[in-house]
């Protein structure tokens, strides 16, 4: 599965601008056939609600001629629009996309200020052999564009080429060599999978839905089960998204890919990482696993909405060691060890606000991360560079007033690493604010956000 | 221990600057407002349903929640402080969840001024700053309209020149 089986592939653009071209033929075909599924099962369902047992056949072959109609039509539609939409590079070696039938769309992208490329091969076009490439760019609002779709050869090819531009190489230059770092074992993310609290307590609601409808609604109850009541599935999906996962280290950051049904690939680069969270779910303690979580800026938008924390892109490594989990991270925060950095526990009285957790619970520093440590059962162990704090707060409810505790906070962008640190003694708290905010104010001076990729960086590698 | 709380979240030595009291009477308003209607709501399908009694209850407890809301809202206003230091913006509030927020201005990426329709026929405005982490939370509110213009300016100036992307 590794991603540079594609780079011999000789890219045909000219250092410049290039001419506008359209997106693979098949498109279409696969944006028609990614419908069927949905359209399926809405017919399904529709037969179920509206037709007596001796209609059947006559209302399946009705939902089936339905679904081919509304695919085909869903095809054409997609035909006009493929016909429609065309990208290339400008003189100026930025990234152009134009679109939009009835309205004409002409977006550009600034690709000095690339946040990522990510090329992803959705299950039904992953069919026909073709991939999508989203090219994201600082900025507010929507800063993406998404090519859909490429022959996966094509998809790599304007990955690179989009990649070399941003570091100022020429687009032929091919992808960074990468080195492998992990690959999880399938038996392992099973295990692990099945190990956490939320899974156990997943299967006993999935029993008591199963059972309940069977006593309420009988055998064809099962039927809507089956159409996404279950909530194991969320598992599952799970195991099928992280399925096969590697990551390897290259010099434009750090390298993921998995699925199994559905391939995604990330490339996360080393100035965009802005907090890391480590966490370990009781039952994953034995075989020391941990799981690696990072807020990323940028390449969030879809994903801001999924709290859950298992999304792909929030996704560092969904299971390993606890030490290859460290040695992971130290490719993109250099010289950090969080699991080694001295913590400061709460004071005792803290038991009063959490009597669970209040043992765990820890705050530390070195000079380039803050590091926060919380959880009894889910221990999680959130690590961000000085250099990306945002803002610092201090918070105090009645109940922590009284018993003269605060939290402290620091604010990063939206994703599932929180560093917080929780139920210190009030003074303290202010201190760990004050001292923050001056440590992140000094690496705002001497380490500014870098672009997305030095040009030396990866020829030094290369 | 009120008093050690009390330095956590704005200690001696800055120049902590209030804001408009006024902002606690369009705040009653907003509040009376909302509570009469839902009150009358609830009070009205009580006693049609024929469950006087329990309109009546429900009355008695909003007229506590106001008295107590009332309060509050003062006592919030009261408390509600910012300070502008050389690198930093300062902001404290809060009675019964107390909070402060410290936010460097190199890591200002937008700095809004919004007057809501209440606060505008009182004459009052709010700035409201955002970094590129959603949690920040920085917002001052009841100040003069000339004087938000003024600090909106004054922060984004000073964003301009340190910032630093994210």
């Amino acid at each position: 599965m590794s991603q540079s089986d594609d780079t011999g592939v000789a890219a045909s653009a000219p250092f410049g601008a290039t001419e506008p071209r359209h997106t693979h033929p098949l498109t279409p075909l696969a944006n028609g056939a990614r419908f069927l599924p949905v359209a399926l099962l809405a017919g399904i369902v529709l037969v179920g609600q509206n037709v007596d047992a001796s209609n059947l056949v006559l209302g399946l072959l009705l939902t089936a001629a339905g679904v081919v109609v509304i695919s085909l039509l869903i095809a054409g539609l997609s035909w006009i629009a493929w016909r429609r939409l065309t990208f290339w590079f400008d003189d100026q070696g930025d990234f152009r996309v134009a679109s939009g039938v009835l309205t004409r769309t002409e977006r550009r992208l600034q690709l000095s200020r690339l946040q990522g490329v990510d090329v992803v091969e959705p299950f039904i076009p992953r069919i026909f052999g073709l991939a999508q490439v989203t090219i994201e760019v600082a900025g507010a609002g929507d800063s993406r564009a998404q090519i859909q779709y490429l022959s996966r050869a094509d998809a790599q090819d304007l990955r690179n080429s989009v990649v070399a531009r941003a570091a100022g190489l020429h687009p032929d230059v091919g992808e960074a060599p990468q080195q492998a770092l992990v690959a999880v074992p399938s038996r392992d993310l099973v295990i692990s999978l099945l190990l956490r609290g939320s899974t156990v307590a997943l299967v006993l609601l999935t029993v008591v839905i199963v059972v309940a409808t069977l006593m309420t609604a009988g055998p064809v109850g099962l039927l809507w089960i089956l159409l996404g009541g279950i909530p194991l599935i969320a598992v599952i999906a799970e195991y099928f998204g992280f399925y096969n996962f590697t990551i390897a280290k290259s010099a434009d950051g750090l390298r993921t890919r998995a699925g199994l049904f559905q391939v995604q690939a990330q490339t996360i680069p080393p100035g965009r990482l802005q907090a890391v969270e480590f966490v370990q779910s009781w039952l994953w303690r034995r075989k020391d696993w941990v799981r690696v979580r990072i807020t990323v800026a940028g390449m969030a938008s879809d994903d801001d909405q999924n709290q859950s924390g298992s999304s792909f892109r929030q996704v560092l490594l969904p299971v390993a060691p606890y030490d290859v989990a460290l040695s992971v991270v130290n490719e993109i925060l250099p010289g950090v060890n969080a699991r080694n950095t001295p913590l400061h526990r709460a004071p005792a009285r803290a038991r009063w606000r959490a009597p669970i957790q209040h043992k765990f619970l820890g705050v530390g520093w070195d000079d380039r991360v803050f590091v926060t440590d919380r959880g009894r059962f889910v221990r999680r162990l959130a690590v961000a560079p000085h250099a990306r704090t945002q803002s610092v707060r201090v918070t105090q409810g009645p109940w922590q007033r009284w018993l003269d505790l605060a939290t402290m906070h620091l604010d990063s962008p939206v994703g599932p690493a929180k560093v917080i640190a929780l139920y210190r003694a009030a003074e303290e708290a202010r201190q760990l604010a004050d001292e923050q905010n001056a440590r992140a104010q000094i690496a705002l001076k001497t380490d500014p956000a870098g672009r997305w990729m030095q040009a030396g960086n990866r020829q030094d590698d290369s | 221990m009120a008093g050690k709380s009390d330095s956590t979240f704005a200690p001696p030595g800055e120049e902590w600057r209030p804001i408009s009291p006024k902002l606690a009477v369009v705040r009653r308003l907003v509040m009376l407002f909302w509570l009469i209607v839902i009150t009358a709501a609830v009070a009205i399908a009580f006693s049609v349903g024929g469950y006087a009694v329990v309109a009546g209850a429900v009355v008695a407890l909003a007229v506590i929640i106001v008295i107590w809301q009332w309060w509050l809202i003062g006592r919030q206003v009261k408390v509600y402080r910012y300070v502008e230091r050389e690198e930093d913006l300062l902001v404290t509030s809060g009675i019964l969840f107390r909070r402060l927020v410290i936010v460097p201005y190199g890591r200002m990426q937008l700095v809004d001024l919004v007057a809501g329709p209440f606060e505008r026929m009182a004459g009052l405005a709010s700035v409201q700053l955002h970094t590129a982490a959603a949690t920040t939370d920085a917002k001052i509110p009841g100040l003069v309209p000339s004087d938000a213009a003024q600090l909106r300016d004054r922060l984004a100036a000073r964003g301009e020149q340190r910032s630093a992307g994210i």
